[in-house]
């Protein structure tokens, strides 16, 4: 009982099935896994693995077609369109490949976004830990791939999640920036007990991890 | 930065950035909604100005009564010189005391060189008078036909010698203005109707009238304006529903519009939703961004119209009596077009804002 409360995420028997014409596609085939509270784990595997979808249905954006994910013990199965909207704001913060940040808004803008009462004075300190002093008012197109990555790390911390979920968070990225990408990642984890997941290719950014899951068809290997 | 800290940045704020971000796209946008606003004031602030003008110039013409036959309709929508007032009656008219200041007016078609011409008898010395003698007024269809000023002209084998011509059309049909006192005559005196002040409450009068005078119908000044209100009432839901399918077109153009930037936004939208919005936030931040474009556009079009409106109360004015631009521009319409224009674009919005409110997130955040 000790040990489950300790799971932020617990996938248990989970199967992603999508259809492709006649033919059905096992994206995750029977996934069994416990992501433990403060652990830094990262995903690997050739493209098709499952590897995203875990991340999808880990962030709940997307859900199972079988079996069960629990988040920190709830049935992530039972909650209404709004509550999982709660739950991404409120306990996930995602990262992506691509930033995804909006390009209309300005960096401490796009940090803000998230937040129901905007607290300018959290953006900011998170701006300047990301080391983006003085930039807190351009845009997105003002700011080079490693700046705007770290906007979106401090987009995903605003709300101050239990979970980090990060899609191949320096995919974009020359190996300089990757570096400095993982060790903001590694230093939230350590200082912070963040838990994180990252999905990667990149054997560099999973060497700051600390457990590698290998997937293959969408199984654990 | 005042601005950040005074206002929640929430999802809302995006949809103003939004328009602004597509600056061209969103101003043609609204070119279609102001358009038809432009257009769907300008023609009913004229009716209505209109509306007004005539119930003016009706009830200042009239003494306090106009007495018509009651089989023609009784009303001035009637079909004009078709129906008068038999002799009869006008002598019976004349001689009750409560009636004073009696002038009889006469409309009547007649044959003229092979085609059909309305004669007008007035005792409107406005319309006749030239250099302060009453006298006989052609239309430009008479005038095209050789008469000139100083002709003479033969209606019904009398003789007139014409004394003035018409600026303007008539409606492009032949007309002739002269006093009722000449023109009577070639009607075998029947007048289409008189007017008269009366000695008393005109309410009061026309009662006794109608009760002694058999087949005639009594107008009051309020009658009149009743009757132009509901004449021009129907005018006003016409031409306010042509210009309407200009207002139309503008909001179908907000559909087509909002569908090509939810689509082009597909990722955004997974984005906002990844990050906590609920697809409730995301519909209202669509609508929103409608709204806007249908009222900003509202408020574009009322302004321009306005300045429409003034110029043609500059222009025309001094023709149509005193006008003034708040008897052409009433409330309603204001509150009707700006609502109007907003409730829908807001309604133009639902079909976009719907099918990105239901986009799948992670369908949305693999679009390129």
């Amino acid at each position: 009982m000790n040990d489950q409360n300790n799971n932020v995420l617990e996938f248990k028997d989970v199967w992603k099935i999508y259809r492709m014409g006649d033919e059905k596609i096992n994206a995750l085939a029977g996934i069994n896994l416990n992501i433990k509270n403060g652990s830094f784990t990262s995903i690997m595997g050739p493209s098709g693995s499952g590897k995203s979808t875990l991340l999808h249905v880990g962030g709940i954006l997307d859900m199972p077609t079988k079996g069960t994910l629990l988040m920190n013990g709830k049935d992530t199965s039972t909650l209404s369109g709004k509550e999982q909207a709660t739950f991404r704001r409120n306990k996930i913060g995602f990262v992506f490949q691509r930033f995804n940040l909006m390009p209309q808004l300005s960096a401490l803008e796009n940090v803000l976004l998230p937040m129901i009462k905007p607290d300018l004075e959290k953006a900011k300190e998170l701006l300047d830990k990301m080391g983006l002093e003085g930039k807190h008012n351009k845009r997105p197109s003002q700011l080079s791939g490693g700046e705007q990555q770290r906007v979106s790390i401090a987009r995903a911390l605003i709300n101050n999640p239990s979970l980090i979920l990060a899609d191949e968070p320096t995919g974009e990225l020359d190996t300089k920036n990757a570096e400095v990408i993982m060790g903001i990642l590694q230093d939230l984890n350590k200082n912070e007990g963040v838990t994180i997941i990252i999905v990667t290719h990149n054997p560099l950014a999973a060497e700051f991890t600390d457990e590698i899951i290998e997937m293959r068809d969408g199984n654990i290997i | 930065m005042e601005f950040l800290s005074r206002r929640k940045i929430g999802i809302n704020s995006l949809s103003f950035k939004n328009l602004r971000r597509r600056k061209l796209r969103s101003i043609l946008t609204m070119l279609g909604v102001v358009i038809g606003v432009t257009a769907l004031v300008v023609l009913v602030g004229l009716t209505t100005g209109m509306t007004n003008y005539m119930k003016e110039s009706t009830t200042n013409m009239m003494g306090d009564v106009m007495i018509m036959n009651s089989t023609g309709g009784g009303n001035i929508m009637s079909q004009p010189g078709s129906s008068f007032l038999s002799p009869e009656a006008v002598n019976e008219l004349k001689n009750m005391s409560q009636l004073y200041n009696i002038k009889e007016e006469v409309q009547f078609f007649t044959e003229f060189n092979g085609t059909s011409i309305y004669i007008v008898g007035t005792k409107d010395r406005s319309q006749i008078e030239i250099n302060g003698t009453p006298g006989v007024v052609i239309s430009p269809v008479i005038e095209a036909m050789g008469y000139q000023i100083g002709n003479k002209i033969t209606i019904e084998d009398q003789e007139f010698t014409i004394t003035g011509t018409f600026s303007e059309g008539a409606m492009g049909m032949g007309v002739l203005v002269l006093d009722s006192d000449k023109a009577l005559p070639l009607n075998d005196n029947k007048p289409t109707s008189l007017t008269a002040n009366t000695r008393g409450d005109p309410e009061v009068i026309k009662e006794e009238v109608e009760n002694t005078v058999d087949g005639i119908t009594v107008s009051t000044k309020s009658d009149m304006s009743k009757q132009i209100d509901d004449m021009m009432s129907g005018l006003t839901l016409f031409i306010g529903g042509i210009a309407s399918i200009a207002l139309m077109v503008g909001v179908i153009s907000i559909i087509n519009i909002m569908l090509v930037n939810v689509t082009e936004r597909t990722r955004e939208i997974g984005v906002l939703k990844a990050i906590g919005f609920t697809s409730r936030e995301v519909l209202g931040s669509i609508l929103l961004e409608a709204a806007l474009i249908g009222f900003i556009g509202g408020v574009v079009g009322l302004i321009i119209a306005a300045i429409l409106l003034q110029i043609a109360i500059m222009l025309f004015g001094s023709q149509i009596g005193d006008i003034q631009l708040v008897q052409m521009l009433p409330v309603w319409l204001i509150a009707g077009v700006l609502g109007g224009a907003t409730a829908l674009s807001v309604l133009a919005g639902l079909y976009p804002a719907w099918r990105a409110s239901r986009l799948n997130v992670v369908e949305a955040l693999r679009n390129e």
